[in-house]
């Protein structure tokens, strides 16, 4: 689970990493009292998980109270749906780093990375400047040796005051990068002050889901999603992806339904939603023909391949679902794997014409979408 | 021959008086697996399908000779279970588990590589050699499928490996060991690390990786064949060609970020070497076909 800036610096706090003065506002209303703890001039932080907030002008540096509530109102005004908007002081900057700790799946160990320039995203310093990127790799079984930090801050060419204040600032990133479980903890940029302060300036914490039982929960908002039907699906368990074209998938197997996916933009056609409801939601037919009708699609494309999803079971699941639902438009299948006979007839019994060959159920969704006869 | 198991090796069950452990042992029996005993806390003195259970692996290895451990374990205890079963000395392990915490992930392929050990997993299958035994919970019975033969193949996926050994199959071939890598972002065992063994087995004329986007571990391979670590035809299916940048489509481990890990670059790292990529499960055959002269 990516959090928000928020909500990362608030970790940071807690794990003894410097921050700006800040507060977090819900209305133009709450923006005097937040001045009152920041002074001014201040920045308004737009808080979405997109990248490139900048750039999209959701992140503003103000001057004065008229600013402020000026450019706070187009904020929670614009259509990228703010609600949470970060009251931040400004930073008198001198320097910016880039620094993060991320997983090598091969070395299988945990991996700092760092850069003498920061506020730029390290894709594209990895892209332009690869040289200037500093790797240092941490076992996991010894943990982060002091020569370690004290070798990333010598190759950013930090000394004295700074480079001590930055060395605490690592040392306790990896500390909560492992006590939250982090697919990647990042702080970009990090500001060195004018007074040669150390105080993170952005913060991405990005949340192993896989460790939800052992690490604090935060509860799943609309504002983390770009759409509602992401939301709710996402409320379900069920991976959900909302696209704008004709045809909705509901497929079983990441793999599989990431292959449909390909195979539709091969025939000419065009995905309106990707949805996976294959391993533990293989039962769950109604709730994602459901979330497939919310959208505009001319046709629902079914295809499975079970491994332990019984296909019997899946055909079931989804002559339940036309059932219950009523579908308003055509919905092709392709279901395989155990008892896929048992399968075939439950589907034919329920007026359905069930295929066998993934490209055949592709071919005859996109050409039902193209307006063909079901 | 075969690669990691066949009909010979000796599989302690970890985790077999669960409803899923009890369930696959009996299908890895009948599948041909040498199943020798099992491990459940605190249930010793119990048997399932005839076999032995013990309340350790040390106890479990005191008694019994053992190649292999199969953990139907869940994913929290996974980590612990790993451990367990290097300690008992066992060199080939393979979890199952879809949700193994990734924290967990990293320091079980540490391990692993200390100890000179494979864990296969998680979020796999398992490890199949058709008609000779499996560990994991493969729908063995689809002959369309697990047919035997002499191609090995490697996964990311489970729906999906079905949809392409089928054309594998469907194109006159079988599959002598089929090892499913798993699609987590840390995986136990990576692609390129099971090569050489391919390239051992007498059995096995040619391999097939079903791979996706995200990682480097297609490319990996790429740099094996280079090395000439691997000198059988390899050809690869990838899932995810048109797949937008940035979004998590497939498994966790398929993000694309950066331009690191497309399918393009995938694509480029494998024919530079000699392999084919299938743009289609149903080209998979026919490039093998090619390859192997037929």
């Amino acid at each position: 689970m990516k959090l928000f800036e928020y909500q990362a610096k608030e970790t940071f706090r807690k794990n003894g990493i410097p921050t700006p003065e800040s507060v977090l506002i819900t209305s133009e209303n709450e923006l005097g009292a937040a001045s009152e703890i920041t002074g001014y001039p201040l920045v308004l932080k737009s808080q979405l998980l997109m990248g490139g907030r900048g750039k999209a002008g959701l992140i503003r540096f103000v001057q004065d109270r008229a600013q402020a509530e000026r450019e706070c109102g187009e904020l929670f005004a614009s259509h990228f749906h703010v609600t949470k908007i970060l009251v931040e002081q400004a930073v008198d900057i001198k320097n910016e780093i880039y620094l993060s700790i991320t997983v090598d799946p091969v070395k299988a160990k945990y991996m700092i990375i760092a850069c003498a320039e920061g506020g730029v995203e390290i894709e594209t310093l990895a892209a332009e400047t690869p040289e200037k990127i500093i790797r240092e790799y941490v076992d996991p079984d010894n943990g982060l040796h002091p020569y370690q930090v004290r070798n990333v801050a010598f190759q950013l060419g930090l000394t004295g005051d700074v480079l001590k204040k930055f060395s605490l600032v690592l040392s306790n990133l990896y500390k909560a990068f492992l006590a939250n479980d982090a697919e990647l903890i990042e702080i970009n940029p990090l500001f060195i002050t004018g007074k040669d302060d150390v105080i993170a300036g952005d913060g991405k914490l990005s949340i192993d889901d896989n460790s939800g039982f052992r690490q604090k929960t935060y509860e799943i908002t609309r504002d983390y999603f770009d759409t509602d039907a992401e939301y709710e699906s996402a409320l379900e368990g069920i991976p959900y992806l909302q696209f704008d074209g004709d045809i909705s998938l509901m497929c079983a197997g990441a793999g599989l339904t990431t292959t449909v996916y390909d195979l539709i933009n091969y025939e000419g056609g065009t995905v309106a939603n990707y949805l996976e409801f294959g391993g533990p939601n293989y039962k769950k037919a109604v709730r994602a023909m459901e979330l497939c009708l919310k959208n505009d699609s001319k046709v629902i494309l079914v295809v499975t391949f079970g491994t332990i999803a019984r296909a019997d079971v899946m055909a079931e699941g989804i002559v339940d679902a036309i059932k219950r639902l009523k579908p308003d438009r055509p919905i092709v299948t392709c279901i395989r794997g155990t008892n896929e006979e048992e399968a075939n007839r439950i589907l034919k019994d329920a007026g359905l014409v069930p295929l066998y060959d993934t490209e055949e159920a592709v071919r005859k969704a996109v050409s039902i979408a193209a307006g063909g006869e079901a | 021959m075969s690669i990691f198991i066949n009909e010979t090796t000796k599989v302690l069950v970890q985790g077999i008086t669960g409803k899923e452990g009890r369930y696959w042992t009996e299908h890895m029996i009948g599948c041909g697996t040498n199943v020798v005993a099992g491990v459940t806390p605190g249930k010793e003195g119990q048997t399932v399908e005839g076999l032995d259970v013990y309340h350790s692996v040390r106890r479990a290895v005191a008694q019994e000779k053992v190649d292999a451990s199969m953990l139907f374990v869940p994913p929290r205890f996974t980590k612990d279970a790993v451990f367990e079963a290097l300690d008992g000395g066992i060199k080939k392990i393979v979890t199952i588990a879809d949700g193994i915490p990734l924290h967990d992930a990293v320091q079980i392929r540490k391990a692993a590589l200390l100890e000179g050990a494979q864990v296969i997993g998680g979020n796999t299958s398992g490890v199949i050699s058709p008609g000779k035994a499996m560990m994991g919970f493969f729908p063995y019975w689809i002959e369309r499928v697990y047919k035997p033969g002499r191609i090995g193949v490697m996964t990311r996926s489970g729906s999906l490996t079905n949809e392409v050994t089928a054309m594998v199959v469907k194109a006159g071939f079988g599959v002598s060991s089929l090892i499913g890598i798993g699609g987590d972002p840390v995986p136990g065992t990576r692609f390129a690390e099971m090569l050489p063994q391919y390239e051992q087995d007498s059995e096995t004329d040619a391999v097939v990786i079903i791979g996706e986007l995200g990682g480097s571990m297609e490319e990996e391979c790429a740099r094996m064949i280079r090395d000439g670590l691997f000198t059988k035809p390899l050809v690869a299916f990838l899932g995810g060609r048109t797949a937008p940048e940035g979004k998590r489509m497939g498994h966790a481990g398929a993000i694309v970020s950066g331009g690191k890990g497309s399918v393009k670059d995938k694509i480029k790292a494998i024919e530079s070497v000699g392999g084919k990529v299938a743009q289609r499960p149903r080209f998979v055959g026919d490039h093998l076909k090619e390859l192997l002269g037929k």
